[in-house]
């Protein structure tokens, strides 16, 4: 057997100071890309059982939505842990010793890639060399989690306003501009159970929204507490009229649930809207029944009790009359 | 997406003949021709075949919360529903406009409805012949086609009325869509982006079990009317206040309940007629009153009238709610807010107290917190821990330990374990560590035990071999020359520094003589080296110039030298 090349008791402690390493600058002390993005998967707490996260269920109820900051110190244990696998002696832990500062430094870059690649795009060219920022998220438990796959989930650092109803107003390409402009960076977002949802955002956002998927366009009323039944003002765009008071629908007598659609329209011809769509047809009508996405607002200062408030939105381009030529043109071919 | 009322074909369906005529005239005679042609434009009458449907909502056999949803049917036949006439006769009077009416909406009137039926309102029956799914006259109407087997479906008549759009309402619940091809929802069959839509005007009751049907109402004139049914009076859409109404889906209910045991009354005759007269229970008694004695307690069963069904899906009504209201009715907190304080028992850090069983086996009570916290952190600028030990942490204030770090990093050892691949990865890292690192520490040590120059990148540039490059080193130090022999160790140069030499020191500080000074230096002059005298010169007798003229071999070899210069010179410069 080969005698040991140190057997001192102080072993250990010279190998940490006498440390010959490789410089990190150099290709070959650079982590395997496997390794490296299984710690960068670690870092956004993938594959970590619920039970770590979350170690009471009370403490996420049904129903709930529960914000919170990542603590790095744990994720980075997290990783330690996941190198000490085949630490066996001295010469290891030098060795991770040595190295661990710029594994440090390189996962906080990687770990901002994740979702990119996970998405299957290739990840962007240009890495950024900004230091980490706070992690942040949010668990949601909720049926809407389940019934509503693939909602749509943003973060911004700002409180931005609610969008402008019409996208073809020059304000809302405008709009969309500045939201882009201080919007997170997402880092994660996944579901832990069929409807636990779980996201990470990479900053402080001080709003957050979920939005109705946009599967489909469908029609229908807006029930508030199971009856009466209202109907939401439509402009001739299609986006809902702002501020303006929902339409109660009438009912027929002899069956409660079935809509007197005449009546309606007459109530909405009534009414002299001049934003609303003219009731001059099925389309029209059509347009009035459009039930739009929801979009859930999640606003407040990181510290205190976020307040909610949603609103739907309504950047879906629907018109009553035509005024792209193109269109009016193959229409009129058409007819 | 772009929204019509109506896409009408340039011609119904039906039968049609053409006549081409022609009058041919020339000078003393005149001669007419004609010809006659019978075409038939055909399209779906009886049934609509599925690959006509573009799609639904709600979707085929799906669950979920559709109770404020419209179903609608979406056709990727544009014209469909305005190919053929509903009412071709006119039997349906045309609908009465009051005063201050909006005007009636354009375009024709679809010959198809979407019905909603709740499960046990209807039977659909599959593969009768058409006399059986319509009245008599109805077929005869349609003109008595021969062996035509459809669909249809059966419901009470008063249910039917109930739900039947009147022909302004049929007008209204049909538009067609144009939708961007680049739209994959109603896409799916392809074609050109038109959908003609049907809408119900029914909304599913929550928990119920529906069936959209797609029903064709060519020469119903006994079914569909001119004018819609009374608007239930107490309904919000009427302008009643609503919190004065607790509960007008009841009212209404009771109303229609009402109208329907008035009506049940009358037509007991009828049973007769029906095809399968059977008696069923009466529905729940909807008064709390006794009802007279004189009504039976067994009803005639109500008349049935039944819907050729063009297509039909079913779906059920169920689920918490709509998003909006799910969303809206969420428990906002920060992460660590209980509903019931103190259960969980979180300390206002967030941790969680457990219980633990060390390795002695004893139980103690500790403390944990998770990865999600409710405040900022700082991150632990302690970058690398080696043992879960290391992570372990008691806290100050109640001497109970707090497990979070060592159970984070037990878990990334655990799943780094259990993933073969990262074991891999990780051998490999450290394989080409040690290698390098190995390499590094030669090159150290070369450079310490050896005072041999080596390139200054050497331990950067990881594919140049170390033996030939200390080789090297080596053989140039040789090729250079050792360092002067006499004082190796420079200590004569040291010595005569101005502070060390005892002449100068003498001097400069006006001492009495060299010895004062070298005693002061440390009296010992052998410390500071001793001085190396000169080798002295060998002594040469002097040269006159006679015995160099005497010389005559040394000047002939000068003489040679001088051939041979001169004849190099001349071969330099080309021969001359």
């Amino acid at each position: 057997m080969r005698a040991a090349s140190i057997d001192n008791p102080r072993a250990l402690a010279e190998r940490m100071v006498a440390k010959e390493q490789v410089d990190s600058t150099i290709p070959e002390s650079t982590m395997p890309p496997y390794m490296e993005m299984f710690l960068a998967h670690l870092r956004l707490l993938i594959g970590v059982p619920f039970e770590y996260l979350v170690p009471d269920a009370r403490l996420l109820p049904d129903e709930s939505i529960r914000f919170f900051y990542v603590d790095r110190s744990w994720t980075d244990r997290l990783v330690d842990g996941a190198i000490a696998v085949g630490k066996s002696g001295t010469r290891e832990q030098a060795h991770h010793q040595a190295h661990s500062a710029d594994v440090k430094a390189q996962l906080d870059l990687t770990e901002r890639v994740v979702r990119t690649l996970q998405r299957g795009l290739s990840a962007p060219r240009e890495r950024e060399e900004t230091p980490a920022q706070i992690t942040t998220g949010f668990l949601l438990r909720s049926a809407a989690v389940s019934g509503w796959p693939s909602m749509d989930v943003r973060a911004f650092s700002e409180i931005v306003p609610a969008a402008p109803s019409n996208v073809d107003d020059p304000a809302f390409a405008q709009w969309t501009t500045s939201a882009e402009a201080v919007q997170l960076r997402t880092l994660r977002l996944e579901l832990l159970s069929p409807s636990v949802l779980l996201a990470l955002f990479d900053g402080i956002p001080k709003l957050v929204w979920c939005e109705e998927p946009h599967h489909g366009i469908e029609f229908g009323i807006t029930m508030k507490d199971g009856s009466p039944f209202f109907l939401d003002r439509h402009e001739a765009s299609g986006a809902g009229e702002q501020g303006a008071a929902p339409v109660p629908v009438p009912v027929r007598a002899a069956n409660p649930r079935v809509v007197a659609v005449a009546q309606l329209r007459k109530q909405l011809a009534q009414l002299n809207d001049p934003k609303l769509v003219p009731q001059t047809g099925s389309a029209g009508f059509a347009i009035e029944l459009l039930q739009l996405p929801w979009r859930q607002r999640f606003e407040g200062d990181t510290s205190e009790r976020r307040h909610s408030s949603g609103a739907f939105v309504s950047d879906y381009p629907v018109a009553s009359v035509i005024t792209q030529q193109t269109v009016r043109d193959a229409v009129t071919e058409l007819l | 997406m772009y929204l019509f009322d109506s896409v009408t074909p340039p011609l119904d369906d039906g039968s049609y003949r053409l006549t081409a005529a022609t009058e041919v005239s020339y000078p003393g005679a005149k001669q007419s021709f004609s010809q006659q042609h019978y075409l038939e434009v055909v399209g779906p009458r009886f049934s609509v075949p599925q690959a006509m449907v573009a799609g639904s909502f709600p979707p085929s056999n799906a669950h979920g919360a559709f109770q404020d949803g419209l179903p609608h049917i979406v056709l990727s036949r544009r014209t469909l529903p305005w190919e053929r006439e509903l009412d071709p006769q006119g039997l349906i009077p045309p609908p009465t406009i009051e005063a201050g009416d909006p005007p009636p909406p354009s375009g024709p009137v679809p010959w198809v409805a979407l019905l909603v039926f709740e499960e046990g309102e209807y039977t659909l029956l599959r593969g009768i012949e058409l006399q059986q799914a319509v009245p008599p006259d109805v077929f005869a109407r349609l003109e008595s086609p021969a062996n035509i087997t459809c669909d249809a479906v059966e419901a009470d008549q008063d249910l039917v009325e109930a739900i039947m759009p009147s022909l302004e309402e049929l007008q209204l619940l049909a538009h067609v869509r144009w939708v961007n091809v680049e739209d994959r929802e109603l896409n799916t069959a392809g074609g050109d982006g038109y959908y003609a839509v049907v809408v119900a005007n029914r909304l599913p009751s929550p928990g119920a079990q529906c069936r959209a049907v797609l029903v064709s109402l060519e020469q119903r004139a006994d079914l569909v009317q001119a004018n819609p049914p009374a608007v239930a009076e107490n309904a919000p859409g009427n302008g009643a206040v609503a919190a004065q109404q607790q509960a007008p889906a009841d009212l209404a209910a009771q109303q229609a309940h009402a109208n329907f045991a008035a009506q049940q009354q009358a037509p007991a005759d009828l049973a007769d007629q029906l095809p399968n007269p059977i008696f069923t229970v009466a529905q729940a008694p909807v008064h709390t009153f006794s009802p007279p004695l004189h009504t039976p307690i067994f009803h005639v069963p109500a008349k049935k009238v039944r819907l050729v069904a063009l297509t039909s899906w079913q779906f059920t009504c169920e689920g918490p709610g709509t998003f909006r209201e799910l969303m809206q009715n969420l428990d906002v907190a920060m992460l660590g807010t209980v509903t019931d304080v103190g259960h969980p028992p979180l300390t206002d850090t967030g941790h969680l107290q457990m219980r633990l069983q060390d390795r002695l086996g004893a139980s103690e009570s500790v403390l944990y917190r998770g990865p999600l916290v409710p405040f900022n952190l700082t991150r632990d600028p302690f970058v690398a821990y080696h043992s879960a030990d290391q992570a372990r942490r008691v806290t100050p204030e109640t001497g109970a330990e707090d497990i979070s770090y060592a159970a984070a990093f037990e878990v990334g050892r655990l799943l780094a374990a259990g993933d073969a691949r990262f074991a891999q990865a990780i051998m490999r890292w450290r394989r080409e560590s040690y290698r390098q690192s190995a390499r590094a520490s030669t090159i150290a040590v070369i450079a310490k035990r050896s005072s041999l120059v080596l390139p200054p990148t050497l331990a950067q540039t990881l594919h140049e071999p170390i033996t030939p490059m200390v080789g090297g080193a080596a053989t140039q130090a040789v090729v250079q020359g050792h360092p002067p022999i006499a004082d190796a160790y420079g200590l004569q140069r040291v010595g005569s520094a101005p502070g060390l030499n005892p002449a100068h020191l003498a001097a400069a500080w006006n001492l009495a003589s060299d010895a004062e000074a070298a005693s002061l230096l440390g009296e010992d002059p052998g410390t500071l080296g001793a001085v190396v005298a000169t080798p002295p010169q060998t002594a040469r007798a002097d040269t006159t110039l006679d015995t160099v003229a005497a010389d005559t071999s040394g000047l002939a070899r000068l003489a040679a030298a001088r051939e041979q210069a001169i004849a190099n010179a001349k071969t330099t410069l080309g021969g001359t």
